[in-house]
């Protein structure tokens, strides 16, 4: 999960709201991804960072409640 | 009575969201003869870390008519604490729809909501400011649903701008569309271009991708692009990639 890493306490997406590929990528290396409901996806990926459900959208980009760098 | 119907801090990681749990809960207000739903608008509010939003901070609102405003209401009232989802705080806002009320300082709350952080304290000083012709309860956990709750149905009043819920599929055997036989199938009030300029010359249009609705100047709008010299429906997701792995 070379894009996540922790940030005061949290699992955070390093490639804000724009990388794709590496969204993608993430995505497919991880065990948790879900996708979110059709309202709000956001990328045109079928399995991607920015479509799963477990995203937490913030200012900059999103951090992953699943905690998958842990796992 | 006309109404806009808005719910909000519905949902967890796990459940359905918010927009499906209106609808399922209007589905069943309609099964029992209480009201019948218009279409959903979703209105994106501030993203802050102070706001203990799921994960995304959005609000669903829909319009409904009912000839039973009390029962209707304590029947979204008993709805939302059966079904919202555990560790959720949700909040609900009925407000009636009638050109003799003034909205303004509804809509400026719910404008406030997409640009900065507010509390349940001014939600409800702005819901009583605005007197009878507003219903704004919590129902459950923080209860902290009821600003994302009266901000959307307010947006939805001030006919300001939201994605309308859901998306429209290409239909496989019709390849003939212009923008009035669009519009006439799907019901879309109004097109533009991307930069939100009007069309109104009735274009040759291909639809192949499935699109979204947007709720824009008080009618349902669908934004038109031209590709390679062709006019068609802006394709539903907005954001491409260029695989470079």
């Amino acid at each position: 999960m070379k894009y996540l890493t922790q940030s005061n306490g949290k699992t955070v997406f390093t490639g804000g709201k724009s990388s794709f590929a590496e969204a993608a990528y993430t995505a497919e290396n991880c065990p948790s991804f879900s996708e979110d409901c059709e309202d709000e996806l956001f990328c045109d990926d079928a399995v991607s960072c920015y479509n799963c459900r477990y995203r937490r959208w913030n200012a900059v980009g999103f951090e992953c409640v699943k905690r998958c760098l842990n796992e | 009575m006309n109404l806009f119907v808005c719910i909000d801090d519905t949902d967890n990681f796990d459940s359905i969201g918010t927009g499906e749990l209106l609808e399922n809960m209007m589905g069943e207000a309609a099964v029992r003869g209480l009201a019948k739903a218009g279409f959903t608008v979703r209105y994106q509010l501030f993203i802050h870390e102070d706001i203990p939003y799921t994960s995304h901070n959005s609000s669903m609102c829909c319009t409904a008519e009912t000839e039973d405003l009390s029962a209707f209401t304590v029947f979204c009232e008993k709805y939302l604490e059966e079904n919202s989802a555990d560790g959720s705080d949700p909040g609900l806002c009925i407000l009636t729809d009638s050109p003799s009320l003034d909205y303004s300082a509804l809509i400026s709350f719910g404008k406030r909501a997409q640009n900065e952080v507010l509390t349940k304290d001014d939600a409800y000083k702005t819901a009583a400011e605005f007197g009878s012709g507003l219903h704004l309860s919590e129902h459950g956990g923080t209860g902290g649903g009821i600003i994302g709750a009266l901000a959307g149905a307010a947006l939805r009043a001030g006919r300001e701008e939201g994605r309308i819920k859901g998306k429209l599929q290409p239909l496989p055997n019709k390849t003939d569309w212009t923008l009035s036989s669009f519009a006439a199938v799907y019901g879309v009030e109004r097109f533009t271009d991307e930069n939100g300029s009007e069309i109104t010359d009735d274009l040759p249009l291909k639809f192949v991708h499935p699109t979204k609705l947007l709720y824009s100047c008080g009618r349902i709008t669908s934004v038109i692009i031209k590709e390679n010299g062709t006019y068609m429906p802006k394709p539903k997701i907005k954001k491409n990639k260029e695989k470079n792995q």
